[in-house]
């Protein structure tokens, strides 16, 4: 598939996480971004399923979509457990916004990626059994699919 | 000796007769999930044994651990999925939520996937003992499938040695029985495998699936090749890989139900009066009658008839066709006066149109069963024998004796009337019932052939043969007429040697020709 940017309905829920991971609040955080956050949280189940070189891969294209469509730090790699590291360094030299655009991006395409390779429902699914309260936004088709 | 002795002692002092003994263990069989296989298994899967789904790539073994798997799962007693280093668990959801047992809302709720890949590469195999045994031991599995295990243990004859791989097998078996599961173990095996692999020998049951390309078809089969505590049908079974998954046909399908036919049968009409007559009154029901001629003497015309009159009196039939579409066979029943179309919007007929060139007769009969238990069919129709034979994979038609013979088993023990054509290649010196030695298996025979008379190429009808009682044995002649069939003449007396086609005529009346000479 010749993907072009994140679907808007996936960069939505991507916010929506993030904003969930936000107000988690700063201790709990432990000053992550909240799209690093989001990512590990995504990780541990992720892996599970597919061990951690598949979601690691699986980030790792991700990663490349989104450097495709957003401007991307060349510090954030991804380590060899799926995890990604760099970002301690960001946030004094760029612009939060910009940071915060790009963790949408990434989140959004890493969703985008679940959809496509096992469906929006089993991708909704393994999203769920980490955020099992996360409010969705109203009028997204996949928030109305919550089951 | 003198322990010889003392047992001796002992045994003799046991009472001869045990009065009451304990009940024996009763062991719970599971749904397989998958159509067919239970009566393979005997009635199920053995509960808490640990089983090998093995065979080539392809067979389906994934999608079998799966139907076991979605047919048994439950949020109280889950099922536990380990994958290693084979499909990627992503792909395999991909394709398995294809099928229509793949139900998404049990997933993470009564089906977990875990991947052990890492486990493997760090740890080998102790790395997996502990990973599955983490697992087992949170979640209490009903069902824990591990794909592929032939990944591990070839990693392991790589690495480790043949006792690591013994002392493994003997963990994980121990670890998953003491936990009270059914266990799978999914694995690309070769037969000359099963020898030196201590999992076969400690597997309670193998399940071995392999595809056999035959010409340019595929054949699945599916064979239980071990099945401790029960017996399950030995031999080669046909499955196919459908949109719902796994189908097993048993080879003894059909064979083992008990025979419905009533002691005081009915005579059905053949829809020809005349005929009939020559029947001693009709078909017996629950016979197999057998109709044999060439091409154009109006087999299926007959058979059409036979259905028709059935419909008439309120009895529903089936039409397995393999020569001509339903839509076909349809259309000429109109012209002969026979409305089909209406019964088959009723619901008192189906046409089961069978023509996919790869079948099994197995398959084929499940179909025609599905079709006769739907419908509460009493007559049927199989037109015709060469199509049918046509029809099937390469593989089968060696068998195809043998599998007829099931299958009018199986069908008249369902108590269903069957009325089969079959072609035949006339010959002007003898008289063959079918190139197939299978007038054995029908209860009843009708011949139609050509013979010259007069200068035309004019048709007969004899019956051959009925099981159940005394038939006529004229030679009679028939036409097609605008309403099928018609017996038209008395028993031939004028001609001898009609059998052959070319008689020789031996009455002195010169008789009218049934249709008019062409000028």
């Amino acid at each position: 598939m010749n993907r072009q940017g994140a679907t808007p309905a996936m960069r939505l829920f991507a916010e929506c996480l993030m904003a969930y991971e936000t107000k988690a609040g700063p201790v709990l955080a432990g000053n992550k971004p909240p799209a690093v956050l989001v990512c590990d949280k995504l990780r541990l189940p992720l892996a599970t399923l597919m061990g951690n070189a598949g979601y690691r891969a699986l980030l790792a294209r991700a990663l490349t979509l989104a450097k495709a469509e957003t401007p991307w730090p060349s510090e954030v790699v991804i380590k060899p457990d799926g995890s990604l590291g760099g970002w301690e360094t960001l946030e004094a030299q760029d612009d939060p916004q910009e940071m915060a655009e790009a963790g949408v991006v990434l989140i959004a395409q890493l969703l985008d990626l679940l959809t496509s390779f096992i469906g929006e429902d089993l991708m909704l699914r393994q999203v769920y059994e980490v955020w099992p309260t996360v409010q969705l936004p109203q009028g997204d088709s996949i928030a109305q699919r919550k089951k | 000796m003198k322990t010889l002795n003392k047992i001796n002692v002992a045994k003799s002092a046991l009472p001869r007769k045990v009065v009451s003994r304990p009940a024996k263990i009763a062991i719970r069989q599971l749904p397989t999930g998958v159509r067919g296989l239970d009566e393979i298994m005997g009635g199920g899967l053995p509960e808490f044994s640990f089983n090998i789904i093995a065979g080539a790539p392809g067979c389906g073994k994934t999608t079998l651990a799966h139907q076991i798997m979605f047919a048994n799962a439950t949020p109280r007693k889950p099922a536990l999925f380990f994958t290693v280093l084979g499909e990627p668990a992503l792909k395999m959801l991909r394709h398995q939520q294809q099928y229509s047992f793949f139900d998404p809302t049990q997933l993470n709720r009564s089906i977990r996937f875990i991947n052990l890949s890492s486990a493997l590469l760090k740890n080998g195999l102790r790395g997996v003992v502990e990973e599955i045994t983490r697992e087992v031991e949170a979640s209490s599995p009903a069902i824990v499938v591990v794909d592929s295990y032939r990944n591990v243990t070839r990693k392991t004859i790589a690495e480790e040695n043949e006792l690591d791989l013994q002392a493994f097998v003997q963990r994980l078996v121990l670890l998953l029985t003491s936990w009270q599961a059914t266990t799978f173990m999914v694995g690309e095996y070769a037969e000359a495998e099963m020898r030196d692999n201590p999992v076969f020998t400690v597997a309670d049951g193998i399940f071995w699936l392999s595809q056999n390309v035959e010409r340019n078809s595929v054949v699945r089969k599916l064979q239980i090749i071990k099945s401790r505590g029960q017996g399950s049908v030995p031999g080669l079974h046909t499955i196919r890989i459908t949109a719902d998954g796994l189908q097993a046909y048993s080879r003894t399908l059909g064979l083992l139900q008990e025979k419905v036919r009533p002691a005081k049968r009915r005579r059905l009409s053949s829809g020809i009066p005349e005929l009939d007559k020559m029947l001693g009154g009709g078909i017996l029901e629950g016979d197999s009658l057998l109709v044999a001629g060439p091409s154009g003497t109006g087999k299926s015309a007959l058979a059409t008839q036979f259905l028709a009159e059935g419909l008439r009196h309120g009895e529903a039939g089936v039409a397995a066709i393999f020569e001509e579409r339903p839509e076909g066979y349809t259309a000429r029943a109109g012209t002969l006066g026979m409305d089909l179309r209406t019964p088959q919007k009723n619901k008192m007929l189906e046409m089961l149109y069978l023509r996919p060139l790869d079948l099994s007769v197995d398959e084929t009969m499940q179909e025609i069963l599905d079709a006769v238990k739907r419908l509460k069919a009493k007559r049927l129709v199989i037109d015709s024998l060469v199509g049918f034979e046509m029809a099937l994979a390469p593989g089968f038609r060696e068998d195809f004796q043998e599998s007829l013979y099931r299958m009018i088993a199986a069908l008249t023990g369902a108590g269903v009337t069957i009325f089969t054509t079959v072609e035949t290649a006339d010959t002007f010196n003898e008289m063959s019932f079918s190139h197939y030695t299978i007038s054995f298996l029908t209860d009843d025979i009708l011949r139609l052939r050509y013979v010259e008379i007069e200068g035309q190429l004019r048709k007969v009808i004899t019956v051959v043969k009925m099981r159940g009682g005394n038939h006529s044995k004229d030679i009679r002649e028939y036409i097609i007429g605008d309403k099928g069939v018609a017996i038209i003449g008395p028993r031939q007396e004028q001609y001898a040697r009609l059998t052959t086609g070319l008689p020789d005529r031996i009455g002195q009346i010169k008789e009218l020709a049934p249709e008019p000479k062409a000028k």
